[in-house]
């Protein structure tokens, strides 16, 4: 629970007071039977009219201030929880943005948004209920008890017999409760998550006509996720009126030891009217506690969930607050030294095998191999999305592991296989490269993309929203905006991985040559299948399986690397003989 | 959220309420519709009644066993009515003092209070157990509502909303509702009940005394109100902000890569605090508001108290009444006023719940794809000719995409769509898989406007693999078999073996039945596309539409999957886009299409010739 100290210590404080407040409301509580046993004592059974008056004067002084406390506390414990909240759900938010790529990888992403969102909920709601009741519900209960005690020391038997009963069932209650709120939560988790799957996928889903398959889907996880909260809610009814009924049972032996000792002379009846209420009291404040119980191992549950995020390490040390950190000096001089890769650990099967090359600034490295040969694993090491297992990549004779990843991710600029944008104008998307970029760099970063001139086409041009995904741009477009992202960055390092192979061939042509232009020397990463892509290069890599297997010029290649051949006359085969001979 | 909901008795009610406060302030989510939405409507206040009226009706297969939890109610309250009664009784019986306690009737009235308890106990039990059935079936059958609706709405729906502020009223918002109906489904009827028992009991034992403690009704009425108007416009405020948040949560979580990989994290950190602010402050305040009920509720509570206990002082004094029935008159004075603040506080707490109703039948309410005409036929079989006339299309009203497209593609014949990016290529396809409408001229299969046949028909004779991937989670054989759910396996091993697919399949831990992740790590783009190609593949469509369907595969990979390909496309009318001539160039026709209209139409060898836009884009890619 430590991950929690730092709110208790925080909002300790104000919590304390609101806890004051409560005590004045819960005393204000406490002392309105008496009030009521001396109108009824001194006052009605004496005809004492004065003391009626009186008293009753009193007990509406009484309730005032404590409806004064109660609503100082309200305003108190409103904003106590509202901002413990959403400091948690920041902090967590935080703590997933920090999350390395591996970390991350080992939830499902619909978990980390119910986490970030229900789990946040229900521990602020839980705090908010403590704050409100909780202490109010404990002292009420002491309180009673003493009140009671002091009345009658010999009626309250009956309490030490039946609050020790009482409290052994609420513990049981929440041995039986936590599990089966976890397995809520759980549930949710999933629901959370075909929902989204369904959103994300929509378009194969009508495309396919699989309307039935998805509801099924989403039918038995609701199904399930019903049955989860009916077992959890049920386990309530059967708690509650247990608890209700063993103290009234209090009740009636009170009653009764009331009667016989009423009877001897030791008691009045004022006093057993007064021991009633104060047993009724205690009832509600018991009541409420099993409630809150209830509330706490729901909040237990999510709590669990939470810290499990919070207490992510992160074993890459992006931020190496432990080791010495380095200063990235000079451009990018890239070198991959024997590196191996397997996202399993070492132990795992391996994506790349002993991979070694190196490029210089101003120079352009091509890599080309066939389909899950480990291309995109490649270049994703290089910003340290994930560490290698085996080997080491150096910049500029640095190991980057010895650099700060954030530092790193600072000089360079990756335009990913698969366009992701975010909702939002277009304009905000391409300064995600650089945020503070003025409105003719954005342009530039634009032009340079070939993705001015569509742009300008749209009627509020720059400030035309993308939607969800990017859906209302299409393939070609998307890659451009995340081109012109990329170069707005000036970045010493460029990778594009795949990243034109929706566009047409004279758009791709006219971004290269922006690029070249521009980026003297920037040392430059380019994914691609086609080989006029690959062509112009400095050193052009051909991978396959995980390995090397070619490295050179395009003519080089061409003479002694099979797989390049092969490469070659599946594109050359159709389209340049063709040419030729058009 | 699984709450404590009634427990019928009389004397939980005030725990429950004080509980309740808090879960009535809980954040949950209507942001209004995502960007570009319908601006405007979501201050609009909406109607309180219509909205619980609506929420009733889901109520319908529940009716029987509501009808049985309120029976117990009925008896419940009944019995529990009976208490303070007895109790008064009980005190009667010692009013005497020493040596003169009845101890006869004593212990007759404490064996009926055992047993009215035992009952109490039992129809607490029999109560809780039946609503936590009914509530949790009513929001499951609300979120399936919600689920089947979205089922039914078009694609620019989706296409114009944030996927987390959707989530969020499946989740969030339906929870409120659930909430809001477990904990005050119970106490409504509970509470109507105790207010008319005591009400009663309070006129038989006392007219007199009855009256001075109604000086309470109005007042309770007033704060109600006052409360409530405040706690329903933030109420519904908040659970639009937490839609908001929610919206921005997925996205970010999505597009973690694109985070890291520009240091964007502290902006998207300060992105979300703001929002993350903003609901608190929302949130803070709704809970503020609606938290003043209870302690104002309880100074009313006592005002009344006090009244009764002066009234019935000066009655006492004048011997017009005896202790016991003073004792007797201030329980059920509290009962009176106790199901009175708890209808008053059900009523906050309803607030929530309808802010979440209203933003789940905001969706409910969103006009679905339009419905098959009365008259639609079923495409069966169809030959697959595919007539496009005068086809114009925009996506807004101001921005036409297509301009006129006009081309006929024989049954069974290949045709490639080639041009600039953002040409309208995919929107040629959309038309034709009826993604979208076109909004001018038409199009014909085997001679009849699409839009009279069934949806449901047509689209099944489509196999699509489109330019963005998709794949559920799940193993790789049940994305396989998504198209054809009765696939057999050797069925899909074929298909996988087909599209290229089988080879990297088999070398997968689990092959076929490896699971499928959405972070990446197991499966590249090109075998992500290989596998929606499989997929088109074991579909068995008459009209094949392969939008960039190769653009992430190597060429040597999609040399050896193109005789494949031209067998899968022998005999069935295809639509190929594609950037790779190699890919296109065996097409029987090419369209050009460059700033939605059709610049050129012929096949490879003709369009060379012409030396136009098509000979152009193929000397660029000249090696």
């Amino acid at each position: 629970m430590q991950h929690m100290m730092k709110y208790v210590r925080k909002y300790g404080l104000l919590f304390t007071f609101s806890v004051l407040l409560v005590s004045i409301e819960a005393l204000a509580d406490l002392l309105q039977p008496t009030m009521m046993s001396h109108i009824v004592d001194e006052g009605v059974a004496a005809k004492q009219m004065d003391k009626v008056l009186h008293f009753g004067g009193w007990m509406l002084l009484i309730t005032l201030g404590g409806a004064l406390a109660a609503s100082g506390r309200n305003i108190v414990s409103s904003m106590v929880s509202q901002r413990f909240g959403a400091e948690l759900r920041q902090d967590l938010f935080e703590k997933i943005q920090g999350l390395s790529f591996e970390s991350v990888d080992r939830y499902d992403r619909a978990s980390l948004v119910t986490r970030l969102t229900n789990d946040v909920t229900q521990v602020q709601n839980f705090v908010n209920g403590m704050m409100r009741i909780f202490v109010k519900a404990p002292m009420l209960c002491v309180g009673g008890f003493v009140m009671a005690f002091r009345l009658n020391p010999y009626l309250s038997i009956v309490l030490m017999i039946v609050i020790p009963i009482v409290g052994l069932m609420i513990v049981l209650n929440m041995k039986v409760g936590l599990p089966l709120f976890l397995k809520v939560q759980n549930a949710l988790d999933r629901l959370n998550g075909v929902m989204r799957e369904y959103l994300s996928g929509v378009r194969v889903v009508k495309a396919f006509n699989r309307f039935d398959l998805e509801v099924d889907k989403f039918n038995g996880i609701n199904k399930q996720y019903e049955a989860r909260s009916i077992s959890a809610q049920r386990l309530m009814a059967v708690f509650s009126p247990g608890v209700t009924l063993t103290m009234n049972i209090g009740i009636v032996a009170v009653i009764w030891l009331g009667g016989i000792r009423v009877n001897n002379g030791h008691t009045q009846v004022g006093h057993i009217i007064a021991f009633v209420n104060y047993m009724t009291q205690i009832l509600f404040s018991l009541t409420t506690m099993t409630m809150i119980f209830n509330m706490f191992v729901r909040a237990k549950a999510s709590t669990g969930r939470i810290i499990q995020v919070l207490a992510e390490t992160n074993p890459m040390t992006e931020h190496a607050s432990q080791a010495p950190v380095k200063e990235l000096e000079g451009k990018g001089t890239i070198e991959f030294d024997d590196v191996t890769f397997s996202y399993e650990g070492p132990d795992g099967e391996p994506v790349l095998k002993s991979i070694s090359f190196s490029c210089k600034p101003g120079e352009t490295l091509a890599i080309i191999g066939s389909t899950g040969s480990g291309k995109s694993t490649l270049v994703n090491l290089i910003p340290r999305f994930y560490d290698v297992t085996g080997g080491a990549i150096r910049i500029n004779g640095m190991n980057i592991r010895d650099l700060d990843a954030h530092q790193l991710r600072e000089r360079i600029a990756i335009v990913p296989q698969k366009s992701v944008l975010f909702t939002g104008p277009v304009i905000d998307n391409i300064r995600i490269g650089k945020q503070d970029a003025e409105m003719d760099e954005v342009v530039k970063a634009a032009r340079m993309a070939s993705a001015h001139a569509f742009i300008s086409e749209l009627p509020e041009r720059y400030n035309t929203l993308i939607g969800q995904g990017g859906v209302n741009f299409s393939g070609g477009q998307k890659q451009r905006i995340s081109i012109a992202r990329a170069l707005i960055r000036k970045p010493d390092i460029l990778i594009l991985d795949d990243c034109t192979s929706a566009l047409d061939s004279a758009t791709e042509a006219s971004i290269k040559r922006a690029i070249n232009d521009y980026a003297k020397d920037v040392t430059c990463l380019l994914i691609a299948q086609r080989i006029s892509s690959v062509k112009d290069a400095n050193t052009i890599i051909v991978m396959d399986d995980g390995e090397i297997v070619g490295m050179g010029s395009h003519d080089s290649l061409l003479k002694d690397c099979r797989v390049y051949q092969e490469i070659y006359r599946s594109q050359i085969g159709k389209e340049v003989d063709n040419h030729a001979s058009a | 959220m699984p709450q404590p909901n009634g427990s019928g008795t009389n004397n939980s009610s005030e725990a429950r309420q004080e509980v309740n406060v808090p879960m009535a302030g809980r954040p949950g989510g209507p942001g209004g519709p995502g960007f570009g939405g319908r601006g405007g409507q979501k201050q609009k206040p909406k109607n309180f009644r219509a909205t619980l009226f609506r929420l009733w009706g889901y109520l319908s297969g529940e009716r029987k066993q509501l009808a049985m939890v309120f029976g117990f109610i009925l008896i419940d309250s009944a019995i529990m009515l009976s208490g303070p009664y007895l109790i008064g009784v009980a005190v009667n019986a010692m009013v005497g003092g020493q040596d003169a306690v009845d101890f006869n009737l004593l212990h007759m009235v404490l064996i009926a209070l055992v047993a009215a308890y035992m009952a109490d106990a039992s129809l607490s039990f029999l109560q809780g157990w039946m609503m936590a059935g009914i509530s949790q079936r009513i929001v499951s059958r609300l979120r399936r509502t919600l689920f089947e609706k979205l089922q039914r709405l078009p694609l620019v729906y989706f296409d114009t909303r944030r996927h987390g502020e959707l989530m969020s009223r499946l989740s969030n918002d339906i929870d409120n509702v659930s909430t809001s109906v477990s904990q005050t489904a119970a106490q409504l009827m509970s509470g109507s009940i105790a207010l008319l028992g005591s009400l009663i009991m309070m006129i038989v034992l006392s007219p007199l005394l009855t009256l001075a403690s109604l000086i309470t009704v109005p007042l309770v009425y007033l704060l109600a109100k006052t409360i409530t108007k405040r706690t329903s416009a933030l109420f519904k405020n908040q659970q639009a902000q937490l839609g908001r948040l929610n919206g921005q949560i997925e996205e970010t979580i999505t597009g973690f890569q694109v985070v890291k990989a520009f240091n964007y994290e502290e902006t998207t950190i300060a992105d979300f605090r703001k929002d993350n602010d903003e609901l608190r402050k929302v949130s803070t305040n709704a809970q503020i508001w609606s938290g003043f009920m209870m302690p104002l509720l309880s100074v009313i509570n006592n005002v009344g108290f006090a009244a009764v206990a002066i009234t019935g002082g000066i009655l006492a004094v004048k011997g017009m009444i005896t202790v016991g029935v003073i004792a007797s008159f201030l329980s059920y004075s509290r009962q009176f006023v106790r199901p009175m603040m708890d209808l008053a506080n059900t009523y906050n707490i309803l607030q929530s719940g309808i802010a979440g109703a209203e933003r789940v039948f905001e969706v409910l309410d969103e006009q679905e794809e339009t419905e098959d005409k009365p008259a639609a036929i079923k495409l069966s079989n169809p030959k697959g000719e595919v007539v496009f006339e005068n086809v114009k299309f925009g996506y807004r009203s101001d921005v036409q995409i297509l301009k006129g497209i006009s081309f006929k593609a024989e049954a069974g014949s290949s045709t490639a769509l080639v041009g600039p990016t953002g040409a309208g290529k995919t929107t040629v396809i959309n038309m034709l898989s009826r993604f979208y409408d076109v909004t001018g001229g038409r199009i014909l299969i085997d001679g009849i406007d699409i839009r009279d046949y069934t949806r449901d028909s047509l689209r099944r004779a489509f196999g699509i693999v489109l330019q963005d991937t998709y794949l559920f989670s799940g193993t790789v054989k049940d994305n396989l078999k998504y198209g054809k759910p009765d696939a057999s396996d050797e069925e899909i091993r074929n298909a996988a073996r087909m599209a290229g697919a089988d080879g990297f399949i088999r070398r997968l831990p689990q092959q076929y039945d490896q699971p499928l992740t959405e972070n990446g790590g197991n499966l590249s783009q090109g075998q992500r596309q290989l596998l929606a190609i499989a997929r088109a593949i074991l579909a068995e469509p008459s009209i094949l539409i392969l939008d960039e369907a190769t653009s992430s595969i190597d060429t040597r990979t999609e040399l050896r999957i193109q005789e494949a390909m031209l067998q899968m496309m022998e005999g069935r009318t295809s639509f190929i886009i594609a950037h790779r001539l190699s890919t296109i160039q065996n097409a029987d026709t090419i369209l050009v299409i460059d700033k939605g209209i059709i610049a050129e139409q012929g096949s490879h060898d003709e369009l060379m010739e012409r030396e136009g836009i098509y000979y152009g884009m193929h000397r660029n890619l000249t090696v």
